[in-house]
């Protein structure tokens, strides 16, 4: 049997740039064009196959809290990935991508997978941000880039594929976990372990 | 159990007006204070109606923003911060520098615009908040001179007793340039980061050095008591020195000349590594039974958050740290007690548990103190200690027998649950839980504002209830419940309130205060008062792995309920446990000892306790939060958050589990995952599973017992 690996991925930028409706389409494959701003599930799990382990994605939403610039440090702890979503119909929603990866690489653990998302790729005939531009800064921070859209479904999957692929292999020292406890299910038989 | 959820979801998630446009690029966010961001210019279109507005991000207003917006309220979450937490806040370590910093500025806006007040209507009241934290009192940080002090002028290892204190000020020729190079600009950072005494007049202290032996570099004092000495805002502060890129040579260069001790951890090294650090404000732990635990469980919140277990409780008795064994598999396997001593303490641990099925064994005791009670009870002088102080943690001349018993067993009841200790420690410090009851909060529908102050109350005169709040914009916003933080209430509401401090410390250390095999220990340690009528010192004692201090390194951390300022309180247990010179005076003895590498103290403002009816003035539908106490648990923030949450809403369950919203936004055609129950085995189909499905948390809160 496969080894399954659980990764943490947070989704970031800007409010309206369609951060949910990528995971939707990742995670349910579905899309609502109706979707409230503050949808933020708590966090979407999907599992995929990369190459002998198993990705399991906890994908986390900012859950609105983004929208006012008030994301708790506690979003990133332990984030294997981030996707960085942007508009390409909104060139302000590409300016503040910039801020993002700064706030990232200032709060976000270190050597963290960073893909953009350039989001509303269907929507190219009102395009304000050429992929020229994105593919440039994405080069210079070493991150993945993909043009999505989350409503026709194009590059959804390859998007998260090219995270598993950016996913180091697993260090066994990491493997223990540091000891570190869940609560809840988990703990149940960590308890009977224990007495 | 779906239908339910769903509806309640639907209840809790207001309509929000789809913003037109993105917000504007504002600056970034919080996390750990590091920087102090103007706030926007503009709310977008930020509602002006809701069902709670929360002001203050703490642990008890948290998760009382959480348990409203769980039960469908329209949650409103204020704080004036750019960080979360208030005084449950962590930091990194500029972070920490930098709130230093701003609480020795005591400056007081007393120019504030009072605009405000031409929205308060005739038939309105205001009652203004205040604008200032006052919580944080005789704030001391100490930087402990070693030989980093050299790095800026590169000396390795050869630089006995140049004068480090007067060299980088004979460097800093221009101490406003920003522009200084990062190499230099180092130095006066790593020498001493306190900018209270950089005031460039100020070299008569350059012999100090010489003349301290046994105490820390007095040096600081003077400064840090003053409080701001002019220009000191001027002075490159280490906050951008964390970030200021370093020549790499700084940290090899001595590390190699003192090679006698190995991974010497240098000042700069803890600047640059500053990130690592997450230093809580507050000290505590979780009692694994206790009311949080029980709660994050309860919510779904812990699946926010991971912990680490205390693994050593520690006594100090006749001047040495000792283990002390407490659960069952300890004692038997302890090298230091007898035989005898080990029966005793069994046959008495055993006793405590259900002590109230034995009344005839302590009845007669019951008005003496514990401390007594232990006397007669066949136990050795050492057994009484680690009993009264480690494990009761009660106080030897206060606590009755029944007091002395009930702490007994609830310690003895939390053994075991998630290992050999009581205590659990949440990774990334404290500070995390309460952003972890925020986010649940987000999850339904709150919304988050930091750097967002409150102006005032606005108070109905024919109902006297409170109506809306006026935010620093100028914003009216309506809402039926107001929670806010006691250090939000201005002066006058406050003038008959009777505070009480809590005196803090907290060190970086070079090593544990008691080494063993592992290096990664969590550890806690009660010290009894050193003179009568002063209160046992508790000390937490935090390793790399809890991802709160940089790796060979530890975080101590020292609380106890103040007598006098913090540093009188608490220096000397730390002159105690620790070495606190710089290594040319070490004498022998003080090897042993983990040597201070960064140390501070202050004093915080516990509002815990406080009857509302004290507030002068206070509206019913406004309901205060106190800041945390000085206990070692988290009961009273839960206590005082149920109690709240039920005053307001008493048909409403008090954060029940919580579905993950994902689950039901698409309730019509993809219920079947839900449905299919799958609890903890996802591995079966690499299949999008919609995450902590109801059936999967149920059955675990229902089994934890």
């Amino acid at each position: 049997m496969m080894a399954i690996r659980e990764l943490k991925v947070c989704l970031l930028g800007d409010t309206g740039v369609g951060k949910s409706s990528i995971v939707c389409r990742f995670v349910q494959d579905h899309f609502d064009h109706n979707i409230s701003p503050t949808i933020g599930a708590s966090f979407m799990t999907k599992t995929v196959p990369c190459g002998n382990e198993l990705h399991k994605f906890l994908i986390w939403d900012t859950a609105g809290q983004e929208r006012f610039h008030s994301l708790a440090p506690m979003y990133y702890r332990g984030s294997a990935a981030a996707v960085i979503v942007y508009d390409i119909t909104k060139q302000d929603s590409f300016h503040t991508l910039k801020k993002w990866v700064k706030e990232l690489k200032e709060h976000g653990p270190e050597n963290i997978v960073m893909a953009i998302a350039g989001n509303k790729c269907d929507l190219s005939d009102i395009r304000e941000v050429p992929m020229k531009d994105a593919k440039e800064y994405a080069e210079s921070i070493g991150a993945i880039v993909v043009e999505t859209s989350a409503k026709n479904a194009v590059n959804i999957e390859e998007l998260f594929q090219g995270i598993s692929q950016q996913i180091p292999p697993l260090d066994p020292h990491e493997n223990s976990n540091n000891g570190a406890i869940k609560l809840g299910r988990q703990t149940s038989q960590m308890g009977r372990r224990c007495c | 159990m779906n239908i339910k959820a769903l509806l309640s979801l639907r209840r809790g998630r207001p309509s929000l007006p789809q913003p037109p446009e993105p917000p504007a690029a504002a600056p970034a966010l919080s996390a750990g204070g590091a920087r102090v961001t103007a706030p926007p210019k503009m709310a977008d279109n930020l509602p002006t109606e809701f069902d709670v507005v929360v002001v203050g991000t703490g642990l008890p207003e948290s998760i009382i923003a959480a348990a409203c917006a769980r039960s469908g309220q329209r949650v409103l979450h204020v704080d004036s911060r750019n960080y979360y937490g208030g005084n449950w806040a962590s930091f990194s370590f500029s972070g920490l520098l930098s709130w230093i910093k701003e609480n020795q500025q005591k400056t007081d806006l007393s120019d504030e615009c009072e605009d405000w007040r031409k929205l308060i209507l005739e038939d309105e009241e205001a009652i203004p908040l205040s604008s200032k934290d006052k919580t944080i009192h005789h704030i001391e940080d100490f930087c402990f001179g070693d030989q980093d002090s050299a790095e800026g002028v590169e000396e390795a290892g050869a630089l006995p007793k140049l004068p480090v204190f007067g060299a980088p000020a004979a460097q800093r020729v221009s101490p406003g340039s920003e522009e200084t190079p990062a190499a230099e600009r180092v130095s006066p950072g790593l020498e001493k980061e306190n900018p209270t005494v950089e005031s460039p007049g100020e070299e008569p202290q350059t012999p100090e050095p010489e003349q301290a032996p046994g105490t820390e570099p007095a040096r600081a004092a003077p400064g840090a008591e003053a409080g701001a000495a002019p220009g000191s805002g001027a002075a490159p502060s280490t906050a951008s020195g964390e970030s200021a890129p370093e020549p790499a040579k700084t940290e090899a260069a001595p590390s190699e000349s003192a090679a006698q001790e190995p991974k010497k951890i240098t000042y700069s090294q803890i600047v640059r590594e500053g990130r690592r650090f997450n230093i809580d404000l507050v000290s505590k732990l979780l009692y694994s039974r206790g009311l949080l635990i029980d709660l994050l469980i309860k919510s779904n919140v812990s699946r926010y958050a991971e912990f680490k277990n205390a693994t050593r409780v520690l006594a100090f008795r006749e001047g040495k740290v000792e283990q002390v064994p407490c659960s069952r598999a300890d004692v038997f396997n302890s090298r230091q007690l007898t035989m005898v001593e080990k029966r005793m303490l069994m046959k008495f641990l055993t006793f405590c548990l259900d002590y109230e099925q034995h009344p005839k064994e302590y009845q007669d005791y019951e008005s003496s103190t514990f401390a007594q009670f232990l006397q007669t009870r066949k136990l050795t002088p050492s057994l009484q200690h680690f009993i009264l102080h480690s494990i009761a943690m009660v106080s030897e001349t206060e606590s009755s027998t029944l007091q002395g018993l009930q702490a007994t067993r609830k310690f003895l009841q939390c053994l075991g649950r998630y290992g050999n200790t009581p205590f659990l420690f949440p990774l990334y410090g404290q500070g995390e839980i309460p952003q972890c009851f925020c986010r649940l909060c987000a999850v339904f529908g709150g919304i988050y504002c930091l750097r967002h102050a409150v102006r005032c109350l606005v108070l109905d005169r024919a109902s006297g209830r409170c109506k809306a709040i006026v935010d620093h914009f100028g914003q009216r916003i309506s809402a039926n419940y107001f929670i806010v933080e006691d250090s939000y209430l201005s002066e006058s509401t406050c003038t008959n309130v009777c505070y009480r401090q809590i005196s803090r410390a907290v060190l970086i250390t070079d090593r544990s205060v008691l080494n063993t095999d592992s290096e990664q220990q969590v550890s806690i340690l009660t010290v009894p008062p050193l003179e009568v009528g002063r209160a046992a010192v508790c000390v937490i004692e935090l390793c790399s792995s809890t991802m709160t201090c940089m790796k060979d390194t530890y975080l101590v951390h020292l609380t106890c309920p103040s007598t006098k300022t913090a540093r009188e309180d608490l220096e000397p247990i730390v002159q105690k446990l620790f070495n606190l010179n710089t290594e040319k005076e070490t004498e022998n003895e003080e090897l042993e000892k983990p040597r201070v590498l960064w140390a501070v103290y202050f004093n915080m403002r516990d509002s815990s306790g406080v009857e509302k009816s004290s507030y002068a003035g206070l509206p019913s539908n406004v309901y205060v939060c106190s800041a945390p106490d000085s206990a070692l648990g988290n009961d009273c923030a839960v206590k005082q958050a149920e109690t709240i949450f039920r005053e307001m809403f008493p048909a409403e369950e008090f954060c029940p589990p919580s579905l993950n919203p994902g689950d039901i936004i698409y309730d019509e055609d993809e219920i079947e995952p839900e449905e299919s129950g799958l609890n903890n085995s996802p591995e079966t189909k690499p299949e999008s599973s919609a995450e902590e499905s109801s059936s999967g948390d149920g059955a675990a809160v229902a089994k934890e017992e």
